[in-house]
């Protein structure tokens, strides 16, 4: 059996190691990421079959859980990590080209980091050690966000450091809280004993630390750093820190909420609330908007409401149907953002009226990019469709009024989304001609990983069968505390 | 305007946090994690200083987190600052007076001398890999200060820097090879109080001190010369 | 009026110092941040919040009367010693106030190099 430590600990050695790959040759620093992912996408996939129904356990030190930091590799800490894996793949395969200018080797140790970061996130079993990691994502994104050094980049770098440093913090007081009134730090010790305390007390810890992780995962008003920061920053760190950094995030404040400190009625309108304010304000924002990556940062905001949204049904078909829209967003997104990527390069500009007639003379990125967008609108044969399709039928399962009337709203935000993103399809095929451009594709490695996103969509969305079983695994894992705190403390 | 919701706010997060520490009193005994740690810990791990057996042993991801983060500082830093033009060297600089001169150059083996000595006893005495790499940084920084134009090498930093990480995942890798554990103390925990004891500590430690050290060094030899 | 006695509000003040303290160190930091316009005095505000935050957690260890956590000679008392725990968080989080510092000041040269100035009223180039 591998031990899912090495998801963490082999890319964070490579990571340090690259500098000295860097003195011995400078054109091997470009693959370093990409042995790393392979690698990573390797063990995860080979753990997928082995955590479906009990997760894997680690400890590291050799100690009982209580006294240790642990890991616990469950359906969906094992799912995460592959995605994390695989877009981390992609994506790097597409930087071996596109990032030419700056220094390039501190742009792959930075990455690099990421992803590792990431990973460490969603493996964790220990709410110290995820603050930990949760502070690797959002340093790196901060140098990353500002890696271009021009004056939009740094700009919107300064205003996502203050945010994120000021959630930070009131993430740490709220883990100060939670060790006073607890006296331990492990996830599944504190669950245990949660009933303990009264609910007043607990509500400002819970408070406190929902808003210090709602600032990475883009919640509805601490988002404000998010369209400034993903339209900056190179379009292959923008697709992910889109597909990636907000989900993991999201998926921190899922598993405080979940896991720690239970799931209660109230926890959930709460949560539903936001959602929905999320979902709305970020789709009439990216309405608006002419910039085509504001459109896409903006779009993100919207997805994140809708995947809260389904995580506050709070039924096995809803949290499924939020994890999988959690899949089908990083993928799409992905997808939408490298094709954006040579596009604004070809074109010089951000401004969707400059890519008129981009139909012909870049057709292969035009139809990625018309795909990625009738994903996320939620269009048949893609994954975006399976995805909200599970999400809404979930949600008219409650019988509930309340419910129903927030489809209506969900639908309008579906409808908003098609509307934007059919205008820039328009654009790209229907309107007029570019005449100042010859008729030149994306580079090979660019379009590998493009191909690739394009060929999962359709293939999981033609046959969701594919990954149904590791979601309701994921599903039962967050709904079902007791099990989770019975595999780690017995 | 702007002060008067910002004093709201800040008002109705002191309430608000106000009523949870009622319920956590000042100066109350221990909890069961503490006391398992303070009553166990020479045993498990033959360090007498408890927070450090803590630190890297019971507690070493985290360590190994915090080390991480320092390393992305310093590239972001350099990434950051890279398309900034160099400092002219004929900026006008008044040269350091005889005695900051003269001082610094005779503290600077004391200093260094006093941080290697601190993360070496770092199992033994309050101290560390991080606080000792701080003090040698300060020692490099009086240097920068009184003889201005020298710097430290830049090929031997970032080896050395990548070299201290790489030392540090490495022990924890030979720990899950021979035990199954990452991280486990596979070497002999000796005598406790001596120098030679604690397993592993004194060795990641070391490896930390210096990485620290030169990576504080680094970051501020970045930012004066880009400024 | 027993209940504010001298000794009474000494006593109730000796044991909640510190938590008054790093609070309001918390409450400065977070003024400074939101109402000051110059770059470098919000950096100092976020340190000014740091500080604070660590401070918390270190006091939440406490014992009252009690020694350091360290056995310098064999046989000492160890219920008087204070909870290692909160000293090794706050010694994660002091190193990562100050990597989140440097990185900003560096980000503040950067901004100084474009714009010319760190008035943050001014540097409002993203239109919505």
């Amino acid at each position: 059996m591998v031990n899912p430590v090495l998801l963490i600990v082999v890319p964070l050695g490579l990571a340090f190691a690259l500098p000295l790959f860097g003195l011995i040759s400078k054109k091997i620093i470009k693959f370093i990421p990409v042995v790393a992912f392979i690698f990573n996408l390797v063990i995860s996939s080979l753990l997928i079959p082995r955590v479906l129904n009990h997760p894997i356990v680690i400890s590291i030190g050799g100690f009982p859980p209580p006294f240790c930091i642990n890991l616990v590799a469950g359906p969906v800490g094992i799912l995460f990590s592959t995605l994390i894996a695989l877009a981390g793949l992609l994506v790097s395969i597409y930087a071996l080209s596109y990032i030419k200018e700056g220094p390039e080797e501190k742009y792959h140790i930075l990455y690099l980091l990421l992803l590792t970061g990431a990973t460490g996130v969603v493996l964790t079993g220990d709410i110290f050690n995820l603050f930990v990691f949760f502070e690797i994502v959002c340093i790196s994104s901060y140098s990353l966000v500002a890696y271009m050094g021009d004056k939009a980049g740094t700009e919107s770098a300064v205003k996502y450091l203050i945010q994120g440093s000021v959630g930070s913090s009131f993430l740490l007081i709220g883990i100060g809280l939670l060790y006073g009134l607890f006296g331990t730090l492990n996830m599944a010790d504190i669950a245990q004993n949660i009933t303990s305390i009264s609910p007043l007390s607990i509500f400002v810890p819970l408070m406190l630390i929902i808003t210090g992780l709602g600032v990475e995962a883009a919640i509805f008003p601490l988002n404000s750093w998010l369209p400034d920061a993903h339209s900056s920053a190179p379009s292959s760190i923008s697709a992910v820190l889109s597909g990636i950094a907000i989900e993991v995030g999201l998926y921190a404040v899922i598993r405080v909420i979940f896991t720690i400190f239970g799931g209660s009625s109230n926890i959930f309108m709460f949560l539903l609330f936001l959602g929905i304010l999320t979902l709305l304000i970020g789709e009439m924002s990216a309405f608006s908007q002419k910039n085509v990556k504001r459109m896409l940062a903006y779009s993100s905001i919207g997805q994140i409401g809708l995947i809260m949204f389904a995580f506050s049904i709070a039924t096995p078909n809803g949290v499924a149907g939020g994890l999988f829209q959690l899949v089908s967003h990083t993928l799409s997104k992905a997808l939408l953002f490298l094709a954006v990527g040579y596009m604004i390069r070809r074109t010089g500009s951000m401004d969707i009226s400059t890519f008129e007639g981009m139909g012909k003379k870049m057709p292969f990125t035009s139809l990625a990019f018309t795909i990625g967008a009738f994903s996320i609108a939620g269009l048949p044969p893609f994954i975006g469709f399976s995805s909200k399709f599970l999400i809404i039928k979930s949600a008219l399962e409650k019988q509930d009024v309340l419910f129903t009337v927030l489809v209506g709203l969900v639908l309008l935000g579906t409808v908003i989304e098609g509307a934007y993103f059919f205008r820039v399809v328009q654009v790209l095929y229907f309107k007029g001609e570019n005449v100042n451009l010859e008729r030149k594709e994306a580079p090979v490695t660019a379009l590998i990983p493009i191909f690739i996103l394009v060929a999962l969509i359709i293939g999981i969305g033609v046959y969701p069968r594919l990954i149904t079983n590791i979601l309701k695994s994921g599903a039962s894992e967050l709904l079902n505390k007791v099990e989770y705190i019975r595999s780690v403390i017995g | 305007m702007r002060s008067i919701v910002s004093i709201i706010l800040i008002a109705i997060i002191a309430l608000g946090i106000t009523l949870a520490l009622i319920v956590i009193p000042f100066g109350e005994p221990k909890t069961e994690v503490g006391k398992y740690y303070i009553d166990k810990g020479i045993e498990d791990t033959g360090a007498v200083n408890i927070v450090t057996s803590v630190v890297l042993n019971y507690r070493g991801f985290d360590t190994l987190g915090e080390v991480t983060i320092l390393f992305i500082a310093a590239i972001g830093i350099g990434a950051v600052l890279a398309t900034q033009k160099k400092r002219k060297v004929e900026k006008k600089v008044t040269p350091a007076s005889l005695i900051l001169y003269t001082g610094c150059r005779f503290l600077f083996p004391l200093i260094l001398l006093f941080g290697i000595y601190i993360f070496i006893h770092g199992h033994l005495s309050p101290g560390g890999g991080f606080q000792g790499g701080a003090i040698i940084a300060s020692a490099f920084v009086l240097i920068y200060m009184s003889c201005q134009g020298r710097r430290l090498p830049v090929t031997l930093t970032k080896a050395i820097e990548s070299l201290g990480g790489l030392v540090f995942v490495i022990v924890g890798l030979i720990g899950l090879g021979l035990g199954g554990y990452f991280l486990l103390n596979f070497l002999p925990e000796g005598v406790p109080n001596t120098l030679f004891s604690a397993g592993i500590i004194p060795i990641i430690y070391i490896a930390i001190g210096f990485k620290v050290g030169l990576e504080l060094t680094g970051i501020i030899d970045n930012l004066i010369e880009k400024s | 009026m027993d209940l504010l006695s001298n000794s009474n509000v000494a006593n109730f003040l000796s044991n909640y110092i510190y938590y008054i303290g790093a609070f309001g160190l918390v409450s400065i930091g977070l003024c400074i941040i939101l109402i000051k316009r110059n770059l470098i005095k919000v950096i100092i505000g976020l340190s000014i919040l740091d500080t604070g935050v660590n401070l918390f957690l270190i006091s939440v260890g406490y014992i009252s009367k009690g020694t350091a956590p360290i056995f310098s000679k064999p046989g000492l008392d160890s219920a008087r010693m204070v909870d290692p725990v909160p000293q090794a968080l706050v010694l994660t989080a002091i190193v990562i106030g100050v990597a989140v510092l440097a990185l900003a000041l560096s980000l503040a040269i950067r901004l100084y190099h474009h714009y010319g100035t760190l008035n943050l009223r001014k540097i409002k180039e993203q239109r919505w």
